[in-house]
């Protein structure tokens, strides 16, 4: 298949500046999906507009709205070599029954594959760089020669995607467009229902997010529709979804060790350690230490980058107490896990000052306090005891799950003491 | 008592398979000895001289005959068919497997037990007064409260990893039998003008190597803001007190260091914060938690009375046992019983597989199946008919346990010692254990009368010699163990701490010297019943140096 050879369009991209991604992402109902799309293919990115799909278990919905809108838009299908045989005939199968005309296959550089891949199994050695290979490689060249594209992810597929808008600005300008943001678990099927979309083969079989078919799993009742990716490791994503909200800007390799964990997942740390020496007025994404800040506070005020605030055992957090809102990021240090005065005072930060940005744990930071310190409000740990690491990718936490006595903000759940079930 | 409901279960349940764990990755080596050492200590395993050593909480000092078997078959099975209670009304085991610690935890969750924060740097197991709910001179029953703030202590997620560890004992009487002074933080329940019952806040007393007294920090805290109150006291704790020395990092020394003033100052201006909270506790639960406390359903019994001159001429020794080891009941026709475990030249606080379940089945029999485990390392009986009585005696008498001695000086409290802990510096069972020999003969007991002695076998105390009338403290000279003395220790309502009264004496000589001390005693006492600590205070030190050193 020959590769569609469109020109970028620069006007578009001044246009949605124009816009504002912020009123962009006003002006659609939630779930008007067609009018999201209708509106990147013929306002906004008109002819620089594409899209990439899996022709996994629910990409019928986003190609049906494609066919729609528009049914001659260029449509990308990732063949890593990699794909379950159903997958291979849907593609197929979708193609006729949505009369979609202009689908393409991207195949990974056969170079790269007999270099890095010899005997077929790095995605059983080295996830990451197999999904390098095959799915981020391919598709670089292709993004390129686009002003945005389209993907059918969802806020509900995982926790990172939770705050997912309709149109995101990714680091390099260009435009994501996410018609489905919105859909629910339950949106998708009733969708596939009404409009008689053929469902994928093996999503009978219980698989509910479908990738490759080695690093794909079938998902329990109940469990995140992602959870049968790459299940058992510490990955959530394939790394063609790093470049978005501006914040991630390499695909994951193996050879990075992230060890801020987050949210369920370790992920990339956009904090670097503050150094001697470093100017307040001028750092950027670094946890100011709370003297350095008192003894700088007008400098640190009006420095324009995001910043943290540092805080070490004997620290009065009352210090910084009014100028808190001031820090995306709060850092807890704990130069040993005995020492427990960052607990009161994250505690502190989460139920007197009301600080709802992130509270990591720092330092001595070991499995069998990370329950606790959660309860205390820390929403964010920096972890290199390997032991621990392991024990968080596994999600084993030696934790006992009942709670005698009231902490935080949002514990107060059934089976607490009756007097301390109470409303708030 | 107490009865755990699902969640108190779940909860158990839950904190025992946690450490299965633990105790999992620690014998595959995943988790260093500096690691799970914090870890196993919070579910009260220490690492002892020969052994590990398991010490379960008995919240309050209350427990079942059910709970007591329970502890003769882990003995029994686990152990070496003996258990030791100890001054913080807890059980410990000496000679346990750590590969079976997990299966015992779960024997004691089938009993509603633990041993969860028995050790380690975080509120400890909750004492009490071993009479509650019995005594008659009390004004409340402190185990409500203490049951409510064993739960609110329970893994408490902020304050798990204190500067030190931290005790709490409560009474509900006038006269303090729980040593709340000499604890971190001390309750005793007052009455306010309106004619409510509340508490008196007590904070900063410790044993130790820095003996402190208890100072008031509030003298009428409402049970509705007892816990707000107590956390604003443990945050300042937890933010303020000391962690560069561990022996200066109880909350003694905070308060001696900062003074009263500024810690009142510190916990009213935290208080002002969380009062009125989540915190606050309804008036519904105390009363829910109350019920579980209901007074046994006591029958009308025949105005019994014993006449203990006739019975200690006819058979002494039941005379001397009625005569010291009976309490007053506040329901009329009934008594407590203390149960004493310091036998003449027996290991203070020990009972055997076969005494704790000999001792079960009385209490099943003869006191509504109740028993208490007190701070002197005794066990009570505090519900039985009067009319019971002789068949209780008889009872204990056959199983060993009926020394008629509470209270007097063979009534010794005293630390496992060099024999068993890793910390001490001196044997301190052997010296009770020839004290007890020295004054064996009963007459001679009854003769001089109330009279504590208090043993430890290092300055970290656990034996309180700091509160005893007269204190034995074991210390290392030279490579070879010597005893100071020290004399005018109180740990009642009329607390002090002892003072040394000169230069330590070799293990020999210590009884030689109890004995010069009570022998001055009688010969200055101004009655038979001015006890010796009354002696002392009127009289001063300067006599019993004499009679110890000479003239100077």
């Amino acid at each position: 298949m020959a590769m569609p050879k469109l020109a970028p369009v620069p006007a578009a991209h001044d246009k949605l500046r124009a816009l504002g991604i912020l009123a962009l992402n006003g002006m659609f109902d939630e779930m008007d999906a067609v009018g999201v799309l209708r509106q990147a293919a013929s306002e906004i990115l008109a002819g620089d507009l594409a899209v990439v799909s899996s022709f996994g278990a629910d990409s019928a919905v986003l190609l049906h709205l494609v066919a729609q809108v528009d049914p001659s838009l260029p449509v990308y299908f990732l063949e890593t070599g990699k794909h379950f045989r159903e997958t291979l005939d849907y593609v197929e199968t979708l193609k006729k029954h949505l009369g979609l005309i202009n689908v393409h296959a991207l195949h990974p550089n056969s170079e790269d594959v007999k270099r890095f891949d010899p005997n077929g199994d790095l995605w059983e050695t080295d996830p990451d760089s197999c999904c390098h290979i095959r799915k981020t490689e391919p598709l670089e060249p292709v993004t390129e020669q686009y002003g945005g594209w389209v993907t059918g992810r969802k806020r509900f597929q995982t926790k990172e995607r939770g705050v997912l808008p309709h149109f995101e600005l990714t680091s390099d300008d260009r435009i994501k467009v996410n018609p489905l943001a919105y859909f629910s678990d339950a949106d998708v099927n009733q969708y596939k229902i009404d409009h008689g979309l053929p469902e994928h083969p093996l999503f009978a079989k219980g698989y509910k997010s479908i990738g490759c078919a080695p690093c794909t799993s079938v998902v329990a009742e109940g469990e995140d529709p992602r959870a049968g990716r790459w299940r058992g490791l510490n990955k959530k994503e394939c790394g063609i979804h790093f470049d978005f909200n501006g914040a991630i800007a390499k695909p994951m390799t193996a050879a990075t060790k992230h060890n801020l964990w987050k949210d369920g997942a370790f992920i990339a740390d956009p904090f670097h350690e503050w150094a001697e020496g470093d100017d307040p007025a001028s750092v950027s994404y670094k946890h100011v230490p709370l003297a350095v800040f008192l003894a700088n506070r007008d400098a640190v005020l009006a420095n324009p980058h995001p910043l943290g605030l540092l805080i070490v055992p004997g620290d009065r957090i009352e210090d910084a107490q009014a100028d808190l809102g001031r820090f995306a990021s709060i850092a807890i240090k704990f130069p040993a896990f005995t020492d427990g005065r960052g607990y009161s005072v994250s505690r502190l930060l989460a139920e007197r000052y009301g600080y709802a940005n992130e509270i990591r744990a720092v330092g001595d930071v070991l499995q069998d306090q990370i329950p606790l310190m959660r309860r205390c409000g820390f929403n964010a740990f920096v972890v290199t005891h390997e032991p621990t690491r392991q024990a968080l990718i596994e999600n084993r936490l030696p934790e006992v799950a009942l709670f005698y006595q009231p902490a935080g903000l949002t514990e107060i759940p059934a089976g607490t003491r009756p007097f301390l079930r109470r409303a708030h | 008592m107490y009865r755990y409901d699902e969640f108190d279960a779940a909860f158990v349940a839950g904190r025992t398979s946690q450490f299965a764990d633990q105790v999992k990755r620690r014998l595959s080596g995943e988790l260093s000895e500096d690691q799970f050492r914090p870890l196993r200590l919070m579910n009260g395993l220490y690492l002892q001289l020969h052994a590990y050593m398991l010490r379960i909480a008995v919240p309050y000092g209350t427990l079942s005959s059910k709970q007591m078997r329970k502890f003769a078959h882990i003995a029994r099975t686990y152990d070496r068919g003996y258990g030791h209670f100890t001054t913080r009304q807890n059980i410990q085991f000496n000679w346990p497997k750590l590969k079976d610690i997990p299966v015992i935890l779960e024997e004691l969750a089938s009993v509603e037990m633990h041993a969860i924060q028995t050790s380690g740097n975080c509120i400890r197991n909750v004492t009490a007064d071993h009479f509650a709910g019995a005594a008659a001179d009390e004004i409340i029953d402190p185990r409500p409260i203490a049951e409510i703030l064993r739960q609110w202590s329970s893994l408490h997620p902020e304050f798990s990893y204190l500067p030190r560890k931290f005790k709490i004992a409560v009474t509900g009487a006038p006269n303090d039998r729980a040593a709340i002074r000499f604890h971190d933080i001390g309750l005793q329940a007052a009455t306010n003008a309106a004619g409510d019952i509340g508490w008196e806040v007590w904070v900063g007393g410790g044993l130790g190597r820095t003996p402190m007294i208890g100072k008031l920090i509030n003298s009428f805290v409402p049970n509705e803001h007892l816990l707000a109150y107590l956390e604003s006291i443990m945050r300042v704790y937890n933010r303020y007190g000391r962690r560069d020395n561990k022996y200066k990092a109880r909350i003694k020394i905070l308060v001696h260091e900062e003074g009263l003033e500024t810690i009142k100052g510190q916990v009213e201006a935290e208080f002002a914060e969380v009062r009125g909270g989540v915190l606050t506790l309804p008036a519904e639960e105390v009363d829910r938690i109350t019920a579980y406390f209901a007074p046994p359903q006591f029958k009308a019994q025949p105005a019994t009375k014993i006449d203990v001159a006739y019975q200690s001429i006819i058979d002494p020794a039941y005379g001397r046992w009625l005569d010291h080891n009976i309490n007053s009941h506040r329901e009329p026709g009934y008594a407590s019983v203390t149960v004493s475990l310091k036998p003449v030249g027996g290991a203070p606080g020990d009972a055997t597989d076969k005494q704790m379940d000999d001792i079960a089945d009385i209490a099943e029999r003869y006191a509504f199946d109740e028993l208490r485990v007190t701070h002197e390392q005794n066990l009570v009986l505090p519900h039985v008919a009067i009319a019971d009585l002789r068949a209780v005696y008889d009872a204990l008498v056959a199983t060993g346990l009926a020394e008629g001695n509470n209270g007097l000086i063979t009534d010794m409290i005293c630390c496992p010692g060099l024999d068993f802990c890793a910390l001490a510096n001196a044997r301190s069972i052997p010296i009770a254990q020839e004290i007890s020999k020295k004054f064996a003969e009963p007459k001679r007991q009854a003769e001089i009368g109330d009279l504590k002695i208090k043993i430890s076998g290092c300055i970290n105390a656990c034996g309180h010699h700091h509160v005893g009338h007269i204190g034995i403290l074991g210390v290392e000279k030279k490579g070879g163990e010597l005893y100071q003395i020290t004399l005018g220790g109180d740990a009642t309502e009329h607390a002090s701490v002892g003072k040394i009264i000169g230069p330590g004496f070799e293990a020999d000589a210590v009884p030689g010297a109890i004995e010069t001390l009570v022998d001055t005693y009688i010969a200055k006492r101004e009655s038979a019943d001015e006890s010796f600590i009354a002696a002392y205070r009127r009289l001063g030190e300067a006599p019993f140096k004499e009679a110890l050193y000479g003239n100077a």
